[in-house]
This record gives structure tokens, C-alpha cells and sequence, in this order.
């Protein structure tokens, strides 16, 4: 059986490389048969592409998809300097 | 002297999936700040689709624009191309260069462009032993020089630098430390204090923090948008006024 750090490094090359993606921030952690992604994206659109090819990289593994979106808040006050 | 109020943000990752949405957080940016500035990875694929969204988000705002390029946008080599694009829209592109604005009367001198990697001050790569090694942070010094020869040139009131990579790592706090060498290089930050800056801005570390300085006391500023989880911050440049609350 192939280690899990193996599968996570892997999944985590995958997520930077393939062109559907190209997320650098992705935390990605394997436990047993458990694929856990966890970051922020700018949309759905794009949280849902990550899992895609995490799968496509894993096969077997359950994806728990524990990406947030980016919620772009309105600008606060300025700070000082 | 005015005061300047210096809006930043870095890492909007933007392409047609998220056309529109970031502009409608620009309106009403001139009664907040005097000037925009984005840190790098303004696309997430480099594409020149992706740089068309980006010309169009940030054309035609009341206040100036100026923005350096990251990694992302180089991913599909064509940086040149998708620099043109903004600059046909009015945005002024650093690429380890200057720009001058006047602002209010007072002239706002931004230096920088994308930055690079190799690490932090003892625990950093050195130009030594494979030609890759060495191309990779001969990179870096190469940028780091010409910083410091554009920030001895500049002729200005206020001094800003805008880069993609960090040049501290205070501001990298929360990210892995292993991956420390390729999110900034003290080399920048090196050149800055040598010359001298009122603020150096950056992105490229999402999980990073806000507020760091430099060895020098330089105050630095990781605009990486999931860090601030704002549409862009303001930072306030020069002497204090009678209301402290404000700009």
C-alpha cells in the first residue's frame, strides 16, 4: 500500500499543475481512505475543479471537500502609519 | 505636505469565472484612497483571456493604478503581453522599475515588480554548486540590484515598494515553514533598507499575516486578498494631523 504522505504530496502537484486548477494554497492531509482539502478559492466554480482533480489523483480515497470561499468583504478603515 | 492614503490588494486570481464580482467593491475607492496598488497574481493561469478580465476590472477608476505582475501570471509566458494589455487600459506596470505620481501635490514614487524566492537571512539558498541552484538565486540578486538602484534614483516625496514576494517573513506567519524559500528572499528587503522606503507591499503568502517590518524598521504589508479578507486595505502615508482617527 502506498504511503499517504505519497498520496498527498501527489494530490497537492496535481492541484498546482493541472490546468483546470493551479492552487498553490491547498492543505491536502490523507488519513486511512479519507482525502481531507482544506484552503480558500475566489468561487465554487473553483472549489468544486479542486476536488475534481483531487479525486482524479486519488482514486479510492473519500474526498472531504473542506475548501471555503473567499468571502471579498467591503474595504475597513485605513490604518495608519 | 498631504497626506496619502495607499489602497493595496494582491492575489484577486481573477478570470472570467469571477468577471464583475471584484469591480463592484471598487466603487467609491477615491473617498477612501489616492491611489491603487496590486501586488501581483492578478490572474490565476496567466492567460491572456484571464488578462483581458484583468484590464477591464481595474480600467477607468478615479484614482491611478499601478501593479506588478506575479507568478501565476507568468505561469503561461506571456507576462509581456498581459503587462501591455494593462498598460493599454491606463495601469502603469513595474517590472523591477518606477513609476512617479503626482498625488495631491505630493510626488508618490512606487519602485518594485514581482520579486523571487530563496529564503530568509541564515536559512536560505546560496549561489553555489548546480547551474540551477545558482540561476535561482542569481534571480533574485539580479532583481534585488536593480531595486536598489531604482530606489537611489527616485526622486520623490513618498517612497513606496510594491513586489509579489515577500521580503520579510513576519509576513509570512501561518504558512509552512518549509516552503519559507519560495515565498520571498530577505535580498529585497536588503536593497529596500539600504535605500529607504516609507512602506514595502506584498502578496504571493496566502496564509501569511499582515504586518511585519524590516530589519531596518521598514513597516511591510502582505495585501494578499485571503489575508485581508477585504477588498483591499489603506494604509496611511505621513505626518499625523489633527484628527488622529483620520487620514
Amino acid at each position: 500500500m502506498e504511503a499517504p504522505q505519497y498520496v498527498a504530496a501527489r494530490v497537492q502537484s496535481a492541484l498546482a499543475e493541472d490546468d483546470r486548477t493551479h492552487e498553490l494554497g491547498v492543505r491536502v492531509d490523507v488519513r486511512g481512505d479519507q482525502l481531507f482539502l482544506r484552503g480558500q478559492v475566489g468561487c465554487e466554480e473553483r472549489r468544486e475543479l479542486i476536488a475534481d482533480v483531487a479525486g482524479e489523483a486519488a482514486p479510492g480515497l473519500v474526498v472531504h471537500n473542506e475548501i471555503s470561499v473567499v468571502d471579498v468583504r467591503e474595504p475597513g478603515g485605513e490604518e495608519r502609519l | 505636505m498631504s497626506q496619502l492614503r495607499i489602497a493595496a490588494v494582491g492575489d484577486v486570481h481573477l478570470g472570467e469565472d469571477l468577471r464583475g464580482r471584484y469591480r463592484s467593491r471598487l466603487s467609491g475607492i477615491e473617498e477612501k484612497a489616492d491611489v491603487l496598488l496590486l501586488a501581483g497574481d492578478l490572474t490565476r493561469h496567466g492567460t491572456l483571456e484571464e488578462g483581458k478580465v484583468v484590464a477591464e476590472e481595474f480600467r477607468d477608476l478615479p484614482v491611478p493604478v499601478v501593479a506588478v505582475l506575479g507568478n501565476h501570471d507568468h505561469h503561461s509566458d506571456k507576462p509581456a503581453e498581459i503587462a501591455a494589455m494593462l498598460k493599454d487600459e491606463g495601469i502603469s506596470v513595474l517590472h523591477d522599475d518606477s513609476v512617479v505620481l503626482d498625488v495631491k501635490g505630493v510626488r508618490l514614487g512606487v519602485v518594485g515588480g514581482k520579486g523571487f524566492g530563496g529564503g530568509f537571512a541564515g536559512k536560505c539558498a546560496s549561489e553555489f554548486g548546480e547551474p540551477e541552484i545558482k540561476a535561482f538565486v542569481n534571480h533574485t540578486k539580479r532583481i534585488a540590484d536593480r531595486w536598489r538602484v531604482a530606489l537611489k534614483e527616485l526622486q520623490a516625496d513618498r517612497r513606496v515598494v510594491l513586489s509579489h514576494y515577500s521580503p520579510v517573513n513576519d509576513t509570512l506567519a501561518g504558512e509552512p515553514l518549509e516552503i519559507y524559500p519560495f515565498l520571498g528572499s530577505y535580498l529585497l528587503a536588503e536593497a529596500v533598507d539600504s535605500e529607504g522606503a516609507d512602506l514595502i507591499l506584498h502578496g504571493h503568502a496566502h496564509m501569511g499575516t499582515e504586518k511585519g517590518l524590516t530589519p531596518g524598521g521598514i513597516r511591510v504589508r502582505n495585501v494578499a486578498l485571503p489575508v485581508l479578507g477585504r477588498a483591499y486595505g489603506v494604509y496611511c502615508l505621513g505626518e499625523h494631523g489633527e484628527d488622529p482617527d483620520h487620514c
